[in-house]
């Protein structure tokens, strides 16, 4: 595990990277603090990152600027901060969790387990930051239609017949869209309300069919459990 | 809204109605003779040879003058005409060689005393009166102003009507009087509440000149004045009317101001003085300031709605609507109306003013409450507050004997919040306590070694709350510390005649980038809204970076 703290309260810092520290024990790998906006930009385009803890009211700049930046990339960003009523707006963003201050070990502890069970909260995801080639675009839930992993990245299948990059794993964005959103197959995650109908072709081959047409594959795995959940 | 001028336009109307009734009579021309024959009295005598003018008759001589006049209506038996003067000079009336009347003593003037008044009411007998041709005879001198030789009123109407109908007019203008002396009372004593406020003053100066004008106009009806003493009457009016042509286009260019208004004024002034000073006839004189007065009026206002200030368009109308009343109307009438109108219009001009002003004090309650609030709001923004308890939280588990200074000195800081929360102005030592105790609990938030220094400073000053203690947030939100872990701040205080001068000095390293202008903003209209509520425009502020951090400039002037 990958972690980056970013905040300017050198006392709260301290806290955190201490039971951070205590949560992960071993499996911590590397953590590291940094006290500037900026700086933190700079760190995330040059390392590999499992998880970073963000302040979103670092010195007085307001962390929503840098907060579109940070879920667009490849990890998950958990929120730490002090105004509460920016969490319905972070969740919207596509933040794993917020932590409203001043928190305590355990609460830490539970904004973490998200990162690595399959835990389903009800979720509030509004919008998917997509990296474009000058600026972060705000994709709206509501226009995609299934996720295809390919390799590290993902690729959005959205309602006009677009297609977008994202730079998170499809584990990562199973973690932020259930439970709308449903694993279907080892490569697709699929919005279920799309879904018209399961067809069996040949070779007991499942397939979702959309409400535009399009096919998509069932994982033979899956296929039960998507049947006694949704069918 | 040009309802409320009705009322004025109405009366107007009347006057000018009530002055072209239809005539009874018909006047020709007036002639005079140096001399004195009782005979000159008679009907028919041939007074061909008589002149139409005489320049002068010194030394109170006794002369003549003879007026034919053409009754067109006998009168009724118990109504009896009457004849009303407006004459220089003792005489006596003759009508058709009748004596009629008698003002004072002609040709004794000089040893009996001044006797008699300048507007005289004569009855003439009914017998006298039948339709067709008389004459009236005045034996006359004009011992105190032997040039005057002129009938300047000479007017045939019932003689009961003449009475009364100049004092109903005198009545309503006394009305008109009472009114404006009011309304100088009222805004002398709203000035003297505020004696900021010169329009009010001006305003009631004006009123009280115009209440004066309209008692000596019109006091001519119940007071006898004799001719000797009415030029002081008139050189009366014409000091009113000059106070008044000057107050009223100040006035205006108070509530308009307009460019190079001083050098306007002068000339202006200048010209009313010309006015005033070149009296030859005093009526003229006066009709002279007063057009002038309107015409420079005009101007200002004119400019006033190009400009579109508030309130100008009206007065403009009052100014418009004055011109035709003053053509339809004879001009001690026109004038009262017309000012009745300007001051109407001055009326509005100041209702507008104290409305704004009200407004404005509504205003600074507003803000004054909401300055209060952003001051409680600092201790308890989120920001503060949550990230305090947060390290809070930490130093309690991990070093509790820290965490209990950490406390107090929290708690200290929320003690002095509250001293200083209904407050405008507090003593600087106050809020140099607060700004150390900010920096205690920065101190244990940070880890930054925070240390505060401040040099001259005299205890007994003041300060509005909270404007170190904001420019002090700043200091530590947007510094990064030295080397040796520590951001210093200095607060230096000078001060001489002139201004109060504070300069607070932050030394740390600067961030690299200077982005932070947004949120510094809220901090900085804080300080500014509380300089002006504490000192209005007499204030400096100035925030700038510096070599060894940042500086700030606060200079009070006295």
């Amino acid at each position: 595990m990958n972690i980056l703290i970013v905040e300017d309260e050198s006392r709260i810092a301290k806290r955190i990277e201490r039971m951070t520290r205590d949560i992960f024990g071993d499996t911590l790998q590397s953590l590291t603090h940094i006290n500037k906006l900026h700086k933190a930009l700079a760190y995330i385009e040059t390392h590999s990152l499992d998880l970073v803890l963000l302040d979103l009211n670092l010195n007085g700049e307001n962390g929503f600027d840098l907060l579109t930046t940070v879920v667009s990339q490849s990890f998950h960003t958990i929120v730490i901060s002090a105004y509460k009523d920016q969490a319905i707006t972070a969740f919207e963003y596509g933040v794993l969790d917020f932590v409203p201050k001043p928190f305590n070990k355990d609460r830490l502890e539970q904004a973490f387990n998200r990162t690595i069970t399959k835990e389903k909260p009800e979720n509030k995801i509004k919008y998917l930051a997509v990296k474009g080639r000058h600026r972060i675009q705000l994709i709206p839930i509501e226009d995609l239609l299934y996720i295809k992993g390919a390799g590290v990245y993902t690729e959005l299948f959205l309602a006009d017949g677009k297609k977008e990059l994202h730079d998170k794993s499809l584990e990562k964005l199973e973690q932020l869209l259930s439970p709308t959103f449903e694993r279907i197959h080892k490569s697709y995650l699929m919005k279920m309300s799309e879904v018209k109908e399961i067809v069996v072709k040949s070779g007991s081959k499942y397939m979702a069919e959309l409400k535009n047409g399009e096919l998509i594959p069932i994982g033979r795995t899956k296929y039960k459990d998507i049947k006694a959940k949704w069918l | 809204m040009n309802l409320r001028f009705l009322p004025c336009f109405l009366f107007v109307l009347l006057l000018v109605t009530s002055c072209s009734q239809s005539s009874i009579y018909k006047k020709y021309e007036t002639v005079f003779r140096v001399g004195d024959q009782q005979e000159w009295a008679s009907k028919n005598l041939n007074d061909q040879d008589w002149r139409k003018r005489i320049r002068l008759v010194p030394d109170g001589k006794v002369f003549w003058s003879r007026t034919k006049i053409g009754i067109l209506n006998t009168s009724e038996s118990l109504h009896p005409y009457g004849l009303q003067l407006h004459v220089y000079g003792e005489y006596e009336v003759f009508w058709d060689g009748v004596l009629i009347g008698k003002n004072g003593n002609p040709g004794q003037e000089a040893i009996l005393g001044p006797e008699g008044k300048m507007w005289a009411n004569f009855s003439i007998p009914t017998h006298l009166t039948e339709k067709g041709e008389h004459l009236l005879a005045l034996r006359s001198s004009l011992y105190y102003f032997p040039n005057h030789t002129v009938i300047k009123v000479l007017e045939i109407d019932y003689y009961d009507d003449l009475l009364i109908d100049r004092l109903i007019e005198s009545s309503y203008m006394h009305l008109f009087a009472g009114a404006f002396l009011i309304a100088s009372f009222y805004f002398l004593f709203l000035f003297l509440s505020d004696k900021k406020e010169y329009t009010t003053l001006i305003f009631s100066i004006s009123c009280f000149l115009f209440f004066i004008l309209i008692l000596t106009e019109f006091s001519k009806v119940y007071v006898p004045i004799h001719y000797s003493l009415h030029v002081i009457r008139l050189q009366i009016i014409s000091f009113l009317m000059f106070g008044i042509s000057f107050l009223i286009p100040f006035y205006f260019s108070m509530q308009f101001p307009f460019p190079k208004r001083k050098l306007l004024l002068t000339i202006y002034t200048g010209v009313l003085f010309f006015f005033f000073l070149s009296k030859h006839i005093i009526e003229l004189t006066t009709n002279n300031m007063a057009l002038s007065m309107w015409v420079f009026s005009f101007g200002i206002v004119v400019f006033g709605v190009y400009k579109k200030m508030k309130g100008a368009r009206l007065v403009l109308l009052t100014l418009l609507l004055s011109v035709p009343i003053g053509f339809v109307t004879p001009f001690n009438k026109s004038l009262f109306a017309g000012f009745c109108l300007i001051l109407l219009g001055m009326f509005y001009l100041l209702s507008l003013r104290i409305k704004e002003q009200r407004l404005a004090y509504e205003n600074s309650l507003i803000q004054s409450t909401r300055l209060r609030l952003e001051l409680l709001k600092k201790n308890i923004q989120p920001h503060f507050l949550m990230n305090t308890l947060t390290s809070l939280i930490d130093w309690v588990e991990e070093a509790p004997k820290k965490g209990v200074l950490f406390i107090e000195a929290l708690a200290k800081e929320f003690d002095l919040f509250n001293q200083i929360e209904n407050q405008t102005l507090i003593p600087i030592s106050q809020e140099i306590a607060l700004c150390r105790t900010h920096l205690e609990i920065m101190e244990y938030r940070k880890e930054i070694n925070y240390s505060w220094q401040d040099e001259g400073i005299d205890p007994e000053q003041k300060i509005p709350p909270a404007i170190l203690h904001t420019l002090l947030e700043n200091g530590i939100t947007h510094s990064l510390p030295l080397e040796d872990n520590s951001i210093k701040f200095k607060l230096i205080f000078e001060s001489n005649s002139h201004y109060k001068c504070y300069t607070f000095l932050t030394f740390a390293a600067l961030e690299e980038r200077a982005t932070n202008n947004r949120e510094e903003g809220t901090g900085l209209k804080y300080i500014k809204a509380r300089l002006t509520e504490s000192y209005h425009s007499k204030w400096d502020f100035t925030s700038e970076p510096t070599n060894h951090g940042w500086k700030n400039t606060l200079k009070i002037y006295s």
